[in-house]
């Protein structure tokens, strides 16, 4: 069972993030499946190159023990984008059902008028 | 020189969100007299750093002078220094010609400098993860500025738009992180020097097709255009919006294309498989033009034709396609925002957006009618004007290939489909349509017009000047130009009258056809899987 590290279950749970925007027709679950991909790169990105034993990299521990801080670093932008994305989306669901009456992808394409 | 004393870069990408910003408290009137000035501004440093660029060779900088490859840095090279004046020219003119429009407040103008910010940030960033950063501020901007005239069907084109450049976005950063654990950095020179040393090609197969999924959506080649229209297209996007975004923000996309292929250079080379892509994204753009009666969509389905055409010449294996494509980048920002700058004037003017039902622009406002025909001119490639040089370039790098004839019909299909968007430009008038009194619309209508016509008739010293590369195009006016286009036209001509116009129905059937979110996904999943697969067979 060696091959279940983080990068192996960050890829995993992608795929099915992936599998629920394919699948899914409610605008809500969509919603969440991006989400879950996103989580899933996030994840993938604070564990890449991770050694076992590292300590968070805050100032006043043992620098050669420390964790990569870039990703780290990285990650808290990346999730306060997905944050704000997902903010603006679920604000457009709510005009979108209003005005459409419904949250199903295929009665919505059918329900625009050109 | 300046650049020496001041970080010109950061000042350049600062600059518009923070006057945005600062200004955002002050009476419309005011922000737009500041924001008129500072686009002057914002041209003037871009032109400096441009010069600088070409005279002293590429200009970085560092952020607070940590060392290469460590530290965020902006980088000013041969690629984006023209792109990023480009950006700063179009969007000044764009915004003058705006500056009498009734939505123009002062959200609008700052969500706009937003957009600038971001498409410079763009250009000029060094380091990927910075890319990915301004391409989410870019995709929020576009969404709120797609729906800005709350018309019909608004919030569903920018939910649409949205949802698939977020999903798009995810693979960008799985990608990302991929790279960032093999190469353990995210600049660009940086990467490109790790990836160089790398045993094992197989390694990078998914992040290259995780990373070129998100890009090629973005650049909106097939299948993942669907998209594009939508967006570019939509009742409720202001027409500078559509120019902006059909004019400059696509070639964002195309540019990291471009960025991101000479990263991965030393192990993997796709080129192949994006021309023939490029390629059938140019005939898949231009068969559903023809289909449309919604003269924005036309336009709209010609961008995704044109950037097919782009991304075939740059992947076409030889110089003079690649400059070539990259002086038709300049060329269609230059004539596709002026066709829709005078789509969405014309559209006001006379209520509808059926081709069917315009007529007679010429004769009721001849300034628009005559830069809108400069920018048909331009798009169809006919000689004299500037989409003649750049197609000219791409064919003669693809000299002697099966792509030459692909150019053909490409080239063939834009004559058809701006046949039967020329055909609005003549006629009389309908009487309930008055003429267009606004200077300032048509003025700059007339100088992008104009600059088409210059982009032709002074050609080579463009292609000179921007790229440096000087290469002999036969005159504006060389013979073997003049049969091909007469050519051309001819068959365009015939083919529109002999079979388009007799083939209605099916046509009706093509533009019912819609995909819905979970469609435009399934396309995004297959065209992934088919790069991973194409990639683990090659390299």
């Amino acid at each position: 069972m060696e091959w279940i590290d983080s990068s192996h279950l960050s890829l995993g749970l992608f795929f099915v993030g992936l599998y629920g925007v394919i699948s899914q027709r409610n605008v809500i679950k969509t919603i969440i499946s991006i989400n879950i991909m996103d989580a899933a790169a996030i994840l993938f990105l604070i564990t890449a190159n991770l050694q076992p034993g590292s300590v968070p990299p805050i100032a006043g521990g043992d620098p050669s023990r420390m964790a990569d801080p870039v990703p780290q670093a990285l990650m808290i932008t990346a999730i306060v984008i997905g944050v704000s994305v997902t903010a603006m989306c679920l604000a457009l669901f709510i005009r979108m059902a209003h005005r459409y009456g419904s949250s199903d992808w295929e009665k919505i394409v059918h329900r625009v008028e050109d | 020189m300046l650049i020496q004393y001041i970080p010109t870069l950061y000042v350049l990408v600062l600059l518009p969100v923070l006057i945005g910003a600062m200004g955002y408290f002050l009476p419309r009137r005011i922000y737009q007299g500041v924001l008129l000035v500072f686009g002057l501004v914002m041209i003037a440093i871009s032109a400096v750093v441009f010069y600088e660029v070409r005279v002293l060779g590429e200009v970085i900088e560092h952020v607070a002078g940590w060392g290469e490859s460590v530290s965020i840095s902006l980088r000013a090279d041969e690629l984006s220094a023209p792109l990023v004046l480009m950006t700063n020219v179009l969007f000044f003119a764009f915004f003058v010609f705006n500056s009498r429009a009734p939505y123009m407040d002062n959200t609008f103008q700052y969500l706009f400098m937003t957009l600038q910010c971001s498409l410079i940030a763009l250009f000029l960033s060094g380091d990927l993860f910075n890319v990915y950063v301004v391409m989410e501020v870019g995709m929020l901007a576009v969404c709120i500025l797609i729906m800005y005239k709350k018309e019909k069907q608004s919030v569903y084109d920018g939910m649409m738009y949205l949802m698939i450049n977020f999903l798009a976005m995810a693979f960008m950063l799985l990608g990302l992180g991929y790279l960032y654990r093999i190469t353990g950095v995210l600049d660009f020179v940086g990467m490109h020097n790790k990836i160089a040393q790398i045993n094992d090609p197989r390694a990078l197969v998914l992040p290259y097709a995780l990373i070129m999924t998100a890009i090629a959506l973005k650049a909106a080649l097939f299948p993942m255009f669907s998209w594009l229209p939508r967006a570019h297209g939509a009742p409720s996007a202001p027409s500078i919006i559509s120019a902006t975004l059909s004019g400059v923000q696509v070639k964002a996309g195309v540019y990291l294309l471009i960025r991101m292929q000479w990263v991965f250079s030393p192990v993997i080379d796709a080129s192949v498989f994006f021309a023939v892509l490029g390629f059938v994204t140019a005939v898949v753009g231009f068969l559903l033009a023809v289909s449309q009666k919604d003269i924005k969509l036309i336009l709209a389905y010609h961008t995704v034709s044109q950037v097919g055409l782009i991304v075939l010449g740059l992947n076409g294996g030889s110089p003079y396609a690649f400059w070539g494509g990259m002086y038709h980048i300049i060329n269609h920002a230059l004539f596709k925002g002026l066709l829709f700058l005078t789509a969405g004037v014309i559209i006001d003017h006379y209520g509808t957006r059926n081709y069917a039902q315009i007529r007679g622009v010429f004769r009721r406002m001849p300034w628009i009618g005559i830069a809108g025909f400069a920018g048909v001119l331009g798009i169809t490639g006919t000689p004299l004007f500037n989409g003649s040089i750049s197609k000219y370039l791409i064919q003669n790098g693809l000299q002697g290939n099966l792509a030459e004839i692909g150019m053909f019909i490409v080239n063939l299909g834009t004559v058809l489909s701006f046949v039967k968007y020329s055909t609005m430009f003549f006629g009389k008038a309908p009487d309930h349509v008055k003429p267009v009194k606004d200077p300032y619309v048509n003025g700059v209508s007339m100088v992008i017009g104009f600059g088409c016509l210059a982009g032709g008739i002074f050609g080579a010293q463009a292609v000179q000047l921007f790229f440096g590369q000087g290469y002999n195009l036969d005159g504006a006016l060389g013979a073997e130009k003049l049969t091909m286009f007469a050519i051309t036209l001819a068959l365009g001509i015939a083919l529109y009258f002999g079979v388009v116009t007799r083939i209605g129905g099916f046509l009706q059937r093509v533009r019912d056809n819609k995909v819905n979110f979970n469609q435009v996904s399934l396309l995004i999943a297959i065209f992934f899987a088919f790069l991973t697969a194409y990639l683990y067979l090659t390299v």
